[in-house]
C-alpha cells in the first residue's frame, strides 16, 4: 500500500524553504520529489542593474553561512575580467577568511548531525566551540556573518600582529576540542551506528547526478576545486583532499572532520607565511566585454559564478549556482529506499544550515483516508526510537579513524 | 591531460562537431557547436576526457539569439560548450540521457528564458511560483519588473 507524504516548505535543516513530496510504502520511501522556489529572490536579474561594486554586497547576501564563498567567487571572476592582479597579502587574508568560514560551517554541521542523530550534547559542545571561530571572524572583519571582506584587488581590512597571535592561540583550543570530538565519536557506538549505512549514494550515482563537495567526496571521489582548479593561494598551500569510501552519512561526517583538521593546518600555514606589503590595489570601475567562469570550493561544495561583461560598469549577466542546488538530485537518490525517520539525517548531511525551529509534516494514511500532522519534534522522537532499536553490538561498526 | 593537449585532441578527433575551439584562460577551454551536434559532442567529451561533471548551464539573452553554455569539468580543466538558438524558435536538446544531473538546470532555463528543452524528463516549473503568468520569462532582457500598484484594503 503506497501513500504520499509532503514535507515542508518550512524545513529545519535547510535555510531555504523547500517542499518534499514522498511516495511511501509503509516506512520506506519509494519515490521523492522536490519543489523549489519558495525563497527565489531574483538576485540574477537584480545584479544586471547594479554596478560591480554594489554586486559584491548583493552576492554576499545570497547565503548566510557561506557569505564569503559567494563574494570571493564573484570577486575573483571580476578581477579576471578586469585583468587585475590582486595584492598578495590580500589574497592570503581572503584565503584565511575562507578557511575560517569552512571551520565554522563544518562545526555547525557536526552539531546538526549530532542533533539529528539524537546526540544533543554533541550539538551543544560543537556550537559552543563555533563561537570561538565566530569571535575570530569578528576580530578580523567586524562582523560575525556578513564579513564584507572582499573588494576588487584585495581585501577591505588588514590583520595586525596582535590579531595574528590571538588567532593562533584560539586555534590551539579548537584543535584540542576537535581531537576530543574524534575520541568521543569513536567511543560512542550509538552515534556511529546511527550514521552508518544511512543515505547511500554510490560512486556512479554521485558522478552521474553531478553531486559536489563533501557529498561527492564521501562517495570516494577526490574532487576538490581547491586542488583541481586552484584559486587565491591554494596552489601554494600543502593539503590533502579528504575522502571516504562508505558512501553514507557517516562518510560525510568523516570527510568534514578531516577537512576541519586540514583547515586548521591551512590557517596556521597562512598566518605563519603572511607576506608583507599592501593588502589591496586600486581597481578600475569599468570592465571590458568578456566572460568568465569562476569556481570556488565552498564548505558545501563547488560554487559557480558565470559573469559576462559588456564594457559598462554593470555586468551583462551573472549566473550563480550554489552547491545545494547541485546536491538536490543526489539527495533524491539518497532518500529512495530510505526510512522516514532518516529524512532529517539525510537532508542535514548535504547542507549544514539550520535556521527554523518547527516543521509540519502531513501524513496521509491511504488505508484509512485520514491525515494527521506531526511536528518536527515528534518526527525526531520517531528517529530516536528507531535508533534505540538498532543492535549496535551485532553490527560491529567502528569509527573509521 | 593538460588543456593544450586536450584542445589538440578535440580538434583532431571531433573537428566536425565543433565550430570554434580556443583556450580563453588557464584551465578553461571554449567550444562552440551547432545545437544538433551538442549531444554527440558531450558524449564524446564524457567518453574521452571523463568530462561528466556539469557545473551548471548558463543562458544568456543576446537579442536575436539565446546563448546556452554547458560548463563541464574534470580534474584538470573546465570546458565551456556553447550553442546558439534563435529567439523565434528557442529549442535546445535535453542532455539528461547523458548527464542525469542536468535536469534542474534545464528546468531553470525553461522557467527563466522560455527555452523549449526537447525530451526533458521533467518539464514542470522549477523556481517560478504556480500562479506566475504564462509567457513571462524574467531573465530575458526585454522583461522588466513592474511593481503592481499597492491596494490598501479599506483605504482610499
Amino acid at each position: 500500500m503506497e501513500y504520499k507524504v509532503s514535507l515542508g516548505p518550512q524545513h529545519p535543516a535547510l535555510h531555504e524553504a523547500v517542499s518534499l513530496r514522498m511516495t511511501l510504502d509503509g516506512e520506506v520511501i519509494r519515490d521523492a520529489d522536490l519543489k523549489l522556489g519558495y525563497s527565489h529572490r531574483g538576485i540574477e536579474k537584480l545584479a544586471e542593474e547594479r554596478s560591480y561594486i554594489q554586486n559584491i554586497y548583493l552576492t554576499e547576501r545570497i547565503c548566510g553561512i557561506c557569505s564569503h564563498s559567494h563574494t570571493t567567487c564573484f570577486t575573483q571572476g571580476v578581477e579576471q575580467l578586469m585583468e587585475l592582479v590582486p595584492a598578495r597579502r590580500g589574497l592570503f587574508i581572503r584565503t584565511l577568511i575562507a578557511e575560517l568560514e569552512r571551520v565554522h560551517s563544518h562545526l555547525l554541521w557536526l552539531g546538526v548531525a549530532g542533533q539529528e542523530a539524537g546526540f544533543e550534547s554533541f550539538f551543544m559542545y560543537t556550537w559552543r566551540d563555533r563561537e570561538v571561530v565566530l569571535d575570530i571572524l569578528e576580530w578580523i572583519s567586524g562582523n560575525r556573518v556578513h564579513y564584507a571582506m572582499n573588494i576588487f584587488g584585495g581585501v577591505r581590512r588588514d590583520i595586525d600582529e596582535l590579531q595574528r597571535k590571538k588567532i593562533l592561540d584560539s586555534l590551539d583550543l579548537l584543535k584540542k576540542r576537535t581531537d576530543y570530538y574524534l575520541n568521543l565519536a569513536a567511543s560512542e557506538p550509538t552515534f556511529v551506528g546511527r550514521l552508518a549505512g544511512v543515505g547511500k549514494l554510490s560512486r556512479e550515482d554521485a558522478i552521474a547526478l553531478c553531486a559536489v563537495g563533501p557529498t561527492l567526496r564521501a562517495s570516494g571521489i577526490a574532487s576538490d576545486v581547491r586542488k583541481d582548479d586552484p584559486y587565491a593561494v591554494y596552489g601554494e598551500i600543502p593539503f590533502e583532499v579528504a575522502t571516504a569510501d562508505s558512501c553514507d552519512v557517516l562518510g560525510r561526517a568523516v570527510v568534514r572532520v578531516k577537512e576541519l583538521i586540514s583547515s586548521y593546518a591551512m590557517i596556521e600555514f597562512l598566518l605563519k607565511n603572511l607576506p608583507e606589503g599592501p593588502f589591496k590595489v586600486k581597481a578600475p570601475r569599468k570592465v571590458k566585454p568578456n566572460e568568465v567562469y569562476s569556481r570556488y570550493e565552498a564548505p558545501r561544495g563547488e560554487n559557480v559564478h558565470y559573469i559576462k561583461s559588456n564594457g559598462s560598469d554593470k555586468p551583462e549577466r551573472l549566473k550563480v549556482r550554489a552547491p545545494t542546488l547541485a546536491n538536490y538530485p543526489a539527495t533524491i537518490a539518497m532518500l529512495k529506499k530510505g526510512f522516514i525517520a532518516d529524512i532529517p539525517l539525510i537532508f542535514a548531511a548535504i547542507d549544514p544550515c539550520i535556521c527554523c525551529a518547527e516543521r509540519l509534516v502531513q501524513l496521509d494514511d491511504a488505508r484509512r483516508g485520514d491525515s494527521r500532522v506531526l511536528s518536527f519534534s515528534q518526527l525526531r522522537s520517531m528517529a530516536n526510537e528507531r535508533a534505540k532499536k538498532i543492535d549496535f553490538k551485532k553490527r560491529k561498526i567502528a569509527w573509521p579513524f | 591531460m593538460n588543456p593544450e593537449a586536450m584542445l589538440e585532441k578535440i580538434n583532431a578527433e571531433a573537428g566536425d562537431k565543433v565550430q570554434e575551439a580556443a583556450i580563453s584562460a588557464p584551465r578553461r577551454i571554449q567550444l562552440k557547436a551547432q545545437p544538433r551536434q551538442l549531444k554527440p559532442l558531450l558524449a564524446y567529451l564524457k567518453e574521452t576526457f571523463g568530462l561528466a561533471h556539469l557545473g551548471t548551464i548558463s543562458g544568456v539573452d543576446l537579442g536575436e539569439n539565446f546563448e546556452v553554455i554547458y560548463h563541464l569539468s574534470n580534474a584538470d580543466s573546465t570546458v565551456n560548450v556553447r550553442i546558439l538558438t534563435p529567439r523565434r524558435d528557442p529549442k535546445i536538446p535535453s542532455v539528461c540521457p547523458l548527464i542525469p544531473g542536468a535536469v534542474l538546470y534545464e528546468r531553470e532555463l525553461q522557467d527563466m528564458f522560455g527555452l523549449v528543452v526537447e525530451d526533458i524528463p521533467d518539464p514542470r516549473r522549477l523556481l517560478l511560483c504556480d500562479d506566475w503568468p504564462e509567457g513571462q520569462y524574467p531573465l530575458r532582457k526585454d522583461w522588466k519588473f513592474e511593481r503592481p500598484a499597492e491596494i490598501i484594503p479599506g483605504g482610499k
